[in-house]
């Protein structure tokens, strides 16, 4: 169901630079994940690219600052999408609700080329599931996230998200149940 | 369904933004915004003697400085540090131990990364406060700690296994017989002592006993015949009656606790723990039995993952 971009691998070696403050291993660490980190906080904040910016931004500082206490004997990533899914709940927080932004239409661009006819077809679908997840509560919304661009594991997750792992199974099994409901007219 | 979302590009001015947050670019030197800019050359002996004042500094500073110590606020009733009473706002460094009397409570603040409540009739110590590693010592009494922190950062040692932080919210208690429970509210916390190895999620608890280490978690919301059942197997020789009871109680929420049960029965009954559990959960792709009875580790980690949906 769920065919995501697969995961970055960062090496201890990476991870033990950016502890001893080693500018580049950060830059390292800030390419390998960024665009995950971006597109999950995009996804999450309906297309809204200036939350998505400062959402990925937050998420690398606090890494940065952070990085001196991480140990190599817990997983990184789950580490650090614990940042993303604290910035996305904070950030949603503080952000009133809104609807899909006009400028998440943007993300049409991002698209491989293909023939008129297929561009137009993929864009609705794109649109259409993005305009379904974003009509997701938030906690469905975020493991499917999580999920699709990571591929994070259960277990992954509900440290990330600090839930059990059968929360994380009940909210992804209803979050992808709700999106197939809705997007249905697609099949 | 298969989802179709592009990944999308991160912009250029999120780096220019961090690299600003972060430093101002140094107009000298190597240019590396994170090395120390090269300081211009000065006679030898003015170096000795910069060299000679640093040291003494360092030394007074060393001995001025507390050691790292974590703030506590004292909630109700009067709580003592190190056998003396706090004030309203206390700091207690490591080695030093908080005690709570029957009417008192307080709050421990760890580091940035979470809180402790100290419940009446406690006793616990900090054992270490270093950015790579939080540690309390609970002799006996009931914490309440909620950490947010990359997992394995705090540790609560107790004297029949010290409970891992793997992201979550939860409760300790030690009786003065070093036995204990814990009881997870959020997230998934590890319970560890010699080799030992309880994984507790939240909604679920685990007992220990010293000279035994963690029991078999269990859900609170087990029958009591299974937990009454499982205390017995764990820590009275409860043996194959006792098990028993407990695989004929199981829900499938309980494969929690068949699924730790596997590696711990007797080897001639682990095969109708397995039976059991795949009586109430269908066996996920990849895993194989005879793996899972030889205790393959990646096949019962993977099992457990797949369980974990229904937990």
């Amino acid at each position: 169901m769920v065919a995501g971009p697969g995961r970055c691998d960062i090496t201890a070696d990476i991870i033990e630079s950016c502890r001893r403050g080693d500018r580049d291993a950060f830059r390292a660490l800030y390419d390998a994940y960024k665009d995950k980190v971006y597109s999950i906080a995009l996804y999450f904040f309906h297309g809204d690219e200036a939350a998505a910016s400062d959402t990925t931004q937050q998420v690398f500082l606090k890494l940065l600052r952070g990085v001196a206490q991480f140990r190599n004997d817990a997983e990184f990533s789950t580490w650090l999408y614990r940042l993303v899914v604290n910035a996305c709940l904070d950030g949603a927080r503080r952000a009133k609700p809104r609807g899909l932004s006009s400028s998440a239409f943007a993300m049409d661009a991002v698209a491989v080329p293909h023939s008129q006819e297929q561009d137009l077809m993929r864009q609705q679908t794109a649109r259409s599931v993005r305009a379904a997840l974003s009509a997701l509560p938030v906690k469905f919304r975020l493991p499917i996230l999580l999920r699709y661009f990571e591929d994070l594991s259960y277990s992954e997750m509900a440290t990330a998200m600090n839930c059990s792992m059968g929360t994380v199974a009940s909210r992804l099994n209803r979050g992808h149940k709700m999106l197939a409901q809705m997007l249905e007219s697609l099949r | 369904m298969k989802f179709d979302l592009p990944l999308a590009k991160a912009p250029d001015s999120i780096w220019t933004a961090i690299e600003a947050s972060l430093t101002e670019p140094r107009s000298s030197g190597s240019g590396h915004p994170y090395l120390p800019r090269r300081l211009p050359r000065r006679p030898l002996w003015i170096a000795a003697l910069a060299a000679a004042a640093s040291l003494a500094t360092a030394i007074f500073i060393w001995y001025r400085t507390p050691r790292p110590a974590w703030e506590v606020v004292r909630l109700d009733g009067s709580p003592s540090i190190a056998s003396k009473p706090m004030a309203a706002v206390a700091k207690i460094g490591v080695g030093q131990w908080l005690q709570t009397d029957a009417s008192s409570r307080a709050r421990i603040s760890v580091g940035n990364i979470g809180t402790v409540e100290i419940a009446p009739n406690t006793r616990v110590e900090v054992v270490a406060a270093r950015p790579d590693q939080q540690r309390l010592k609970l002799a006996r009494g009931e914490i309440s700690a909620s950490v947010s922190a990359p997992p394995r950062l705090f540790f609560v040692d107790t004297p029949a296994g010290a409970a891992v932080d793997l992201g979550c919210a939860y409760t300790m208690k030690a009786d003065p017989d070093g036995n204990g429970l814990l009881r997870v509210t959020l997230g998934w916390v590890s319970l560890e002592w010699e080799g030992r190895e309880s994984l507790v999620p939240a909604g679920a608890s685990c007992r220990t006993r010293q000279k035994t280490g963690p029991g078999t978690p269990y859900f609170d919301d087990a029958s009591p015949r299974l937990r009454n059942a499982l205390a017995d197997f764990d820590f009275n020789g409860g043996g194959d009656p006792a098990l028993a009871i407990i695989l004929a109680e199981a829900r499938i929420r309980d494969t929690l606790t068949l699924w730790h049960l596997l590696s711990r029965v007797d080897p001639t009954a682990r095969e109708g723990v397995y039976n059991r559990m795949v009586d109430l959960v269908p066996l996920p792709n990849g895993v194989e039995k005879d793996r899972a009875l030889q205790l393959d580790p990646s096949t019962l980690k993977h099992w457990r993952e797949e369980l974990a949906w229904k937990w």
